[in-house]
C-alpha cells in the first residue's frame, strides 16, 4: 500500500482534507459494510488500537472512526524493517441520515471494531395493510 | 454500501464561483472516489494473503510485530525453521449465515544468533509480538580499552 499511496495523489489529498489540525496524517483502515433489513453491520480493522485510543463520532451526516495505535516504539529498540503504519487510522463515512445514531452499538476486540448501525425507523421496509 | 452517498458538486453553472473553484473539482472528487474504491478492494485482497510486519531489536532481543486483527489465539502458529520465523493465522468471519475462514502465513528471515528454544509470543489489540532472545555471542560487547 505504501507504493500506492506515494504514487497516487488522491490519497494524499484526502489526508489533507481530513486533517483538521488535531489529527495530522492518517490512513484509511480496511473496512466492510454489510446491508441487512434492520441496519448495516460495519467492520473496521484497526490493528494495535485499544479502547482508549478509539473515538467514534456521529455528526451531521457523517460517521467518523478515529483509532490511535496504543503502541510506541520503546527507547532502545532499533527498527530493522517496518511495513506497519504508525499514524492513526481514520475512516469517515457519509450517510443520508438513514441510520439511527442514538442506537449505534460498537464493540472493539483484538483490533477489530464491529458496529451495528440500525436503520432509522422511517426507512425500514414496512408492510402496509390494505383494507 | 448503500450508506455511502457522495454529493457530486457540479460547478458548471456557477458563474461567480469560477474565480475561486476549479472547474475540475467535480471530476477530481469523482476520480478520488474511484481510486478509493479500487484501493479498498485492492487492500482487501492483499490483506487476505499477507499481513504487515515490523522487525526491531535491542541489545538482548529481536522483536517481530505482526498486524493480525481479529484472529483466534489458538489459531496463531509461530515456528522457527532454519533461521526464519514462520507465522500463520486464521480468521473466521460471519457473513450473514455463512461463515468464512481466511488464513494467512508469512515467513520472515532473521539474523543469526537467536535462542530458538526461548522464543515467546504475545497477542494484544490484534498485534502479535514475538520476542526472540539473542545468544550471548550475538549480543553487543563492551570492551574497555585503557589508553595510556
Amino acid at each position: 500500500m505504501s507504493l500506492f499511496s506515494s504514487l497516487i495523489q488522491s490519497r494524499d489529498r484526502n489526508a489533507e482534507r481530513m486533517d483538521d489540525g488535531r489529527l495530522g496524517q492518517a490512513v484509511k483502515p480496511h473496512y466492510d459494510i454489510v446491508d441487512s433489513k434492520d441496519g448495516y453491520a460495519l467492520t473496521v480493522y484497526l490493528p494495535g488500537v485499544s479502547k482508549e485510543g478509539l473515538q467514534i463520532t456521529a455528526e451531521n451526516n457523517e460517521l467518523r472512526v478515529v483509532g490511535r495505535p496504543a503502541w510506541k516504539r520503546p527507547d532502545g529498540w532499533t527498527t530493522l524493517y517496518n511495513e506497519a503504519t504508525e499514524v492513526p487510522f481514520e475512516l469517515a463515512l457519509e450517510h443520508d441520515n438513514s441510520i439511527d445514531v442514538e442506537k449505534i452499538h460498537a464493540e472493539l476486540r483484538d483490533g477489530v471494531l464491529r458496529a451495528s448501525l440500525p436503520k432509522a425507523e422511517a426507512l425500514r421496509p414496512r408492510r402496509i395493510a390494505v383494507n | 454500501m448503500h450508506m455511502v452517498r457522495y454529493a457530486n458538486q457540479n460547478n458548471r453553472s456557477s458563474g461567480s464561483g469560477l474565480a475561486t473553484v476549479s472547474p475540475w473539482t467535480g471530476l477530481e472528487n469523482e476520480i478520488d472516489r474511484l481510486f478509493n474504491t479500487a484501493l479498498t478492494n485492492f487492500g482487501a485482497s492483499r490483506f487476505g494473503h499477507q499481513f504487515p510486519v515490523g522487525v526491531y531489536e535491542d541489545a538482548n532481543n529481536t522483536y517481530v510485530r505482526a498486524e493480525l486483527p481479529g484472529v483466534n489465539r489458538d489459531e496463531i502458529n509461530v515456528e522457527m525453521v532454519d533461521g526464519s520465523l514462520n507465522i500463520s493465522a486464521a480468521r473466521k468471519q460471519k457473513n450473514g449465515d455463512v461463515e468464512e475462514s481466511f488464513s494467512f502465513s508469512r515467513s520472515i528471515s532473521l539474523p543469526d544468533g537467536i535462542h530458538t528454544d526461548r522464543v515467546a509470543a504475545t497477542y494484544e489489540n490484534g498485534i502479535l509480538t514475538v520476542t526472540l532472545p539473542k545468544r550471548e555471542e550475538a549480543k553487543p560487547k563492551k570492551i574497555s580499552v585503557t589508553v595510556n
